[in-house]
């Protein structure tokens, strides 16, 4: 897998940083799962985190402090558990939103060859995977937000270019495009927003609304 | 210095009263000694492996203060920021089999403890995270150089790296960890497009590739 195009650097400090909300950190994660480069970049940033953590003026807690912590040191304790399944081609941190399997997800019906799927999170940001059909594209729109859309099956291409599985394209609200599915495996893509989209046309922007984009 | 002058813009996003520019950390602050963080790598890995409570009492009484100095920063309160901290503790006395020093220091791996209860006690979001103990979902072959060094050779470069930021790029990389503000809002309140304050962040994070050698 050969991944062109990455969240960026302001995404992925944010996403070190902790300042991303749920969806946004639920993408670069996915990203990170395909991508070593950005994993590194985030990795990086985290010493940053930790040099900084290590700088800041210490505050002295309460004096019962450590005796509290240490008479619940041997208190049992949730096992971590790993669940992601490693045969899925669903990179790890979704599985924990979607389960390992696409096939098996309650796909919603849009029009043509696209459906949808959202995808609950806290924060203001929102999460829905989209799937297309090779061909079938996404009517025109733009955002009235920034959105990001990981490649995660297949590929699709709009006037800026073609993007692949593990793939970020980051749209401004002065984007305009009309992303369309290639010939191929089918395109699923988790995309993140932060403001619904607008259609051009009354019955696209109709269809965005029920469908609530 | 800009953000000095973006005090008294009339534009400034919140009256100049309220802004908070930070006071600046003195970047030999950042230089921690080595000897010292290979001293606290040690200790973790002793809670690790023996439950040596003599090793956690002194990594409480390094780290507690400072976690909870770190969440103070960000703007919580202070009972909530010593709960956390005694929190981010427990995690640490439970966590420690996973540390390895080898892919993280102490106060690298601690941070991210801290930053991740923080989003799940205050934000009541979830984290999602890739799991480091996890195989990722690639061939190996596609790993990069950066995943089989030992980082905490490489952390004594990028702490070096980082304490010698031009002082512009280095106030955005603080703010982004020491504020609970999107970059869009820190540029407001340094009176900068947010287009500067993008371009900064690149190429402080170009800096910090560049100290491991990693310049492809």
């Amino acid at each position: 897998m050969s991944i062109t195009h990455h969240p960026g650097e302001e995404l992925l400090l944010s996403y070190a940083s902790g300042a991303t909300s749920e969806a946004a950190a639920l993408l670069v994660a996915s990203h990170l799962a395909l991508c070593a480069w950005c994993r590194a970049d985030v990795r990086r940033a985290e010493v940053a985190g930790g040099t900084l953590l290590a700088a800041v003026l210490p505050v002295s807690l309460n004096e019962r402090a450590y005796q509290a912590v240490l008479s619940r040191l041997d208190a049992p304790s949730a096992a971590i558990v790993r669940s992601a399944n490693l045969a899925s081609a669903i990179p790890a941190p979704l599985q924990a939103y979607i389960g390992a399997d696409y096939d098996a997800l309650p796909w919603r019906h849009v029009a043509g060859g696209i459906s949808h799927l959202p995808i609950r999170t806290g924060g203001a940001m929102r999460a829905r995977l989209i799937r297309a059909e090779p061909g079938s594209g996404v009517f025109e729109h733009t955002h009235r937000g920034e959105e990001w859309t990981l490649v995660l099956t297949g590929s699709y291409s709009d006037a800026t270019g073609r993007y692949a599985a593990g793939d970020v394209q980051t749209t401004t609200p002065d984007v305009s495009h009309e992303p369309t599915a290639n010939p191929g495996p089918v395109c699923i893509n988790l995309a993140v927003t932060d403001a619904p989209l607008r259609f051009k046309g009354f019955l696209p922007n109709l269809l965005a609304r029920f469908h609530g984009f | 210095m800009a953000y000095a002058a973006a005090l008294s813009e009339p534009w400034s996003f919140r009256p100049a009263r309220t802004v908070k520019v930070h006071v600046g950390l003195p970047a030999r602050n950042l230089l921690m000694d080595p000897a010292e963080a290979a001293r606290m790598n040690a200790l973790v890995v002793a809670v690790g492996r023996a439950r040596d409570r003599a090793a956690f009492k002194t990594l409480f009484d390094h780290f507690a203060p400072r976690v909870k100095g770190y969440l103070m920063r960000l703007g919580t309160a202070n009972s909530v920021a010593e709960d956390l901290a005694q929190e981010a503790m427990l995690t640490l006395w439970r966590k420690a089999a996973l540390f390895d020093p080898a892919k993280a220091s102490a106060s690298t791996w601690i941070f991210t403890i801290a930053r991740n209860l923080r989003i799940d006690a205050i934000r009541r979001e979830r984290r999602p995270e890739l799991d480091p103990h996890e195989p990722a979902l690639q061939p190996e072959a596609e790993r990069q150089a950066d995943e089989t060094m030992d980082w905490s050779k490489a952390e004594v470069r990028l702490r070096a790296a980082l304490a010698d930021l031009p002082r512009e790029q280095a106030q955005i990389i603080e703010l982004s960890f020491l504020s609970e503000k999107p970059h869009s809002i820190i540029a407001i309140e340094l009176g900068l497009p947010l287009g500067t304050v993008k371009s900064r962040i690149r190429l402080a994070m170009a800096r910090l590739r560049t100290a491991l050698g990693d310049t492809s």
